[in-house]
């Protein structure tokens, strides 16, 4: 048992602790703290993949600005109505989802999981997570995307202004 | 050259974790997203575990970026994965924009309504 | 060889149409401004000409047709190409042989007379430019019909006659009651018309299968390619196939030659003006169906239970007609009767096979009915047009003109011997005794004979009554009715409804029922139509003879009721005559000489037979009707009474088929209303329901329920996922 697989395992149990709570956990407040750590560790597990700006990125910007931002908005409308989830166990989606999400588990383990253990030479650049080399492809190979990515956020802000603004 | 992992000694993962492994989290995030989804009533934890199933995808995308196949490790696996960290670059760029844009839609719908209940938001019905 | 003589049958059948033309469009202009004397006097001779100039271009023809060798008697003339369509063409052609111009002389020569006789008659009619347009018209529309060479002209010709009938009945149309009889008679008439058009389209068929399968005989519907071949065409089909071929042209035939059922329309007919009684529906226009059996007479000959039929038809038509005379107290009405009678003994005649005698009863029945018909008029007209015949009597004193004329017409239709009209019926007689044809075994010709006997006894019969209270009878009856002061004027009518015969309705005016002028505008109308003034039928009326303009024509008819019989038969051996045409003539006498015929004709049992019947007509008319009328000479008459009713009301024919055809024309649209709403109706709102439903049904998927699209979608992304899974494992790869 070497140390990767250690880290690995109890990353990737932490990971599915924050997972479980964000479904199961009452309190929305809770479950955006759940998934803030579900987001941490998924970072950490980046690291171990040797994608190291996406881990960096995924620290940065899920858990540390969007996790934010859905805290605001629990804020918010925790303020305006207190109500809870209740009767969840009663719900009988639970039981149709809970049995559609075994199966696609039991379904894509079967038929995807298992013949992809096969092996790979995994001998290349191990520079490929750096920001450098990140940066490289999206100003030459991707510059398209990137511009376009970069309109988006655009619109993503100014949809965002027009839809909080109370009046316009 | 700013590799940190050249720094850090931390042994390849390569030979130790098998592929499966992070493909199996990432399964299990998207399954947990996605029970969420259908079970949750209060739309911004809906919203979240939108969010878990957009993470799980991420997860997945880099795994095979980082385990390439042996077809693509005989042609370019270098390219295979800056082609994953892109796309995976594209989804986080994506959902944030998304999910400021959701949010402020939530929030919008909710000042009118007074309410957190996603089954109350059902007036476009045939 | 074409003689230019023949191109002339252009100018026969133009002149009336320019007759028309030049009435049609000069007539009010010219009354307008000349005056309504000498105005109509110019209109009447334009109309008269063109007829008479026909007349004698047709004298010409025939005179030239002739010197022909009676075997290529006929001379076919083209026009233009009319009709062309596949295989089938029908040009614009004209055939000049023995049958046409046989009918063409009749048409134009009687139409002459009746012309010059109508502009006497019609002298004081206000519309009288409107009724000689119609008149011309007409006789252009029967030539068309004789004179052309295949079926579809002879339908334009059928059809343009059953127009202008139409127009000339309801000449007078502001009596309503006039449009209905109108009305009555073109739609019978279309229920011939639609037996003709499928008997046409049969034969063409028929022609077509046997004979022009590869295009080099295109005229399906021409004589000249239809009639020397009939025994080819119908030796192609089934025996029963040409019958109903046949049958269905003699439905034709029975719609417009009035044979029962269809002959409902002829007494009404009488509505219209004398002359148009005597040209359209006594000589030309219902003979018309005697015509066409007699072109079509080599297919009816192959086809004896077309035959059976035709025969059997005509004689209960005769004898229906003859009996419903007798309840008749209108003059009109009377021999309108007496016309379907007759048309009955010309069909007998074509049943049993003797076609020549059917026209040849034509021709004679042509001079002596038109002859009454326009005595009639004579009468009507002196009589203040008052048409009962119970209040005439002791004519012959005030009309000796008109009133030998008539007798003389009389003589000629009960059967005197040796007047024509006595030649054809002992023609008819005579085949019908010696016919062999029978159908399933019973004797037709034989049985028909027996009818025609007894019909002529009963033509006698009814004839002599009518002569006896119009002309002869011991009082003049007319003196009996008081006089009244006349404050309105008697709008031109010579008949109404036949159920209204004697009490005079009062529909004056032109619009009875507001449908287009409203009172107010009805009276200023009728304040300014000029009125004619006649005066009642009263104690005071003392009858004057008619015009010179009015009796030549009936004397020149009644001299041809005299001689026109003996001279067509064997002067003109008509006989042999039409068989030059094409006509089917089983057997005719050699006729040498006046003496030898003579001889002959005196051996001969029929001969006496007819006679026989000729007497008892006349003689126990005389019985009857003679001195007084029977209610005034002490006879009993109170058991009559149930029959005369009966027989005046057509033994309820009439009403059967006029309310049975119109209830039942309501019942058949009631049910296609019914299956209209219910079926047609259900079929398209069901349609719109059953998108409705289906609507309904997937928006019961369209929930709302946030919450339920996203399960959907899982299921979605499920399925695709085990698909591609599918594809990668199974397949290997996928694309």
């Amino acid at each position: 048992m070497t140390l990767n697989q250690v880290a690995f395992i109890i990353l990737a149990v932490i990971a599915l602790l924050g997972g479980i709570g964000v479904v199961f956990l009452k309190s929305p407040v809770r479950s955006a703290l759940a998934l803030v750590i579900n987001f941490i560790t998924l970072g950490m597990v980046y690291f171990m993949l040797g994608h190291q700006m996406l881990g960096i990125s995924q620290i940065v910007v899920y858990a540390g600005a969007i996790m934010v931002l859905f805290l605001f908005v629990i804020m918010i409308l925790r303020s305006q109505h207190p109500e809870e989830d209740t009767s969840l166990w009663k719900d009988r989606r639970f039981a149709f989802g809970l049995l559609g999400g075994a199966l696609t588990v039991a379904l894509i383990y079967n038929f995807v999981i298992q013949p992809t253990q096969s092996t790979y030479g995994a001998t290349f650049d191990r520079d490929y997570g750096t920001p450098q080399a990140i940066g490289k492809v999206f100003f030459t190979q991707y510059v398209y995307p990137f511009e376009i990515i970069s309109v988006l956020l655009l619109l993503g802000v100014v949809g965002s202004i027009m839809l909080a603004k109370r009046k316009f | 050259m700013f590799n940190i992992l050249h720094q850090i000694p931390i042994a390849a993962v390569h030979d130790e974790i098998p592929l499966a492994a992070f493909l199996g989290l990432s399964l299990a995030m998207f399954a947990l997203g996605s029970l969420g989804v259908l079970i949750r009533k209060n739309p911004v934890v809906v919203f979240m575990c939108i969010e878990l199933m957009l993470n799980a995808v991420n997860l997945s995308f880099l795994s095979f970026a980082a385990y390439p196949s042996a077809a693509v490790a005989a042609r370019d696996p270098f390219a295979s994965a800056m082609a994953g960290q892109s796309m995976v670059i594209c989804v986080m760029a994506i959902a944030a924009a998304e999910v400021a844009v959701g949010l402020g839609i939530i929030m919008a719908i909710f000042r009118y309504r007074n309410q957190v209940d996603v089954d109350d938001m059902n007036t476009m019905r045939g | 060889m074409e003689q230019e003589i023949f191109k002339n049958i252009w100018w026969v059948l133009a002149l009336p149409i320019f007759g028309f033309l030049i009435q049609a469009f000069t007539g009010k202009i010219v009354i307008d401004n000349l005056g309504p004397k000498i105005g109509r006097r110019v209109m009447g001779a334009l109309a008269v000409l063109p007829i008479a100039a026909s007349f004698g271009l047709a004298t010409q023809i025939t005179a030239a047709l002739v010197k022909m060798d009676e075997h290529h008697r006929s001379e076919i003339l083209t026009l233009f190409e009319w009709i062309t369509v596949g295989n089938l063409s029908i040009p614009f052609e004209v055939r000049v042989d023995a049958l046409s111009m046989t009918m063409v002389l009749i048409i134009t020569g009687i139409g002459t007379l009746i012309h010059l006789y109508a502009t006497g008659y019609m002298a004081e009619e206000p519309d009288y430019p409107r009724f000689f347009t119609y008149l011309n018209l007409f006789v252009a529309a029967m030539l068309i019909l004789v004179l052309g060479n295949n079926l579809a002209l002879l339908f334009v010709g059928w059809e343009g006659v059953g127009v202008c009938s139409y127009l000339l009945i309801g000449f007078w149309y502001k009596d309503k009651a006039n449009s209905f009889a109108s009305n009555k008679a073109f739609i019978v008439n279309r229920v011939g018309d639609w037996g003709l058009t499928l008997g046409m389209f049969m034969l063409a068929f028929m022609a077509a299968i046997v004979l022009g399968q590869d295009g080099t005989e295109p005229r399906w519907l021409s004589y000249d390619v239809l009639l020397p071949n009939a025994a080819k065409i119908a030796a192609g089909f089934d025996p029963w196939l040409l019958a109903i071929a046949c049958i269905l042209l003699f439905i034709g035939a029975m719609g417009k030659s009035a044979q029962f059922p269809l002959y409902i329309w002829l007494p009404d007919a009488m509505a219209g003006p004398t002359p148009v009684s005597a040209l359209i529906h006594a000589a030309t226009m219902v003979t018309s169906g005697v015509f066409l059996l007699n072109r079509m007479s080599p297919f009816f000959a192959l086809s004896p239970t077309a035959g059976a039929v035709v025969a059997i038809t005509g004689a209960i038509t005769a004898l229906l007609g003859a009996l419903i005379a007798f309840g008749q107290t209108d003059i009109k009405k009377v021999l309108a009767f007496s016309t379907v009678s007759q048309l009955g003994y010309m069909f007998i005649a074509c049943g049993v096979g003797a076609y020549w005698v059917g026209l040849f009863h034509v021709a004679t029945h042509a001079f002596f009915k038109a002859l009454l018909f326009l005595g009639s008029g004579a009468v009507i007209h002196a009589m203040a047009h008052n048409q009962d015949m119970r209040n005439y009597g002791k004519l012959l004193k005030y009309l000796p003109i008109t009133g030998s004329t008539m007798l003389v017409g009389w003589m000629a239709i009960a059967g005197l011997p040796f007047m024509s009209g006595a030649f054809s019926k002992e023609e008819i007689l005579l085949e019908s005794f010696a016919s062999k044809l029978s159908w399933y075994g019973l004797p037709i010709g034989q049985i028909v004979f027996g009818v025609a006997l007894l019909v002529a006894v009963l033509t006698a019969l009814y004839m002599s009554r009518m002569t006896y209270m119009t002309f002869f009878s011991g009082d003049e009856r007319w003196r009996l009715i008081p006089a009244h002061a006349h404050g309105h004027d008697d709008h031109h009518h010579d008949d109404h409804h036949h159920d209204h015969d004697h009490a005079h309705d009062h529909h004056h005016g032109p619009d009875t029922h507001n449908f287009f002028y409203t009172d107010a505008e009805m009276s200023a109308i009728a304040a300014a139509t000029p009125h004619e003034h006649h005066h009642e039928l009263d104690e005071s009326h003392t009858p004057h003879e008619v015009p010179p303009s009015m009796f030549v024509p009936l004397i020149v008819l009644a001299a041809l009721s005299v001689i026109g019989g003996g001279w067509l038969f064997f002067g003109v051996n008509l006989a042999e005559w039409l068989h030059s045409a094409g006509v089917v003539v089983h057997h005719h006498e050699e006729v040498k000489s006046i003496p030898y015929f003579i001889q002959k004709t005196l051996a001969k049992p029929i001969f006496w037979g007819a006679t026989a019947a000729f007497l008892v007509g006349v003689l126990g008319g005389w019985a009857i009707y003679g001195k007084k009328l029977p209610e005034n000479d002490g006879m009993d008459t109170s058991k009559w009474k149930s029959w005369r009713k009966a027989a005046a009301n057509q033994f309820g024919v009439d009403k059967l088929f006029t309310q049975g055809s119109i209830r039942g024309g309501d019942g058949f649209g009631k049910i296609s209303w019914g299956f209209d709403k219910a079926i047609i109706d259900g079929i398209v709102n069901g349609t719109g329901l059953l998108s409705k439903t289906f609507g309904k049904l997937f928006s019961g998927l369209q929930t709302g329920y946030v919450r339920g699209y996203a399960t959907l979608m899982q299921l979605g992304v499920a399925a695709l996922l085990i698909y591609f899974v599918y594809q990668i494992v199974a397949i290997g790869g996928g694309k």
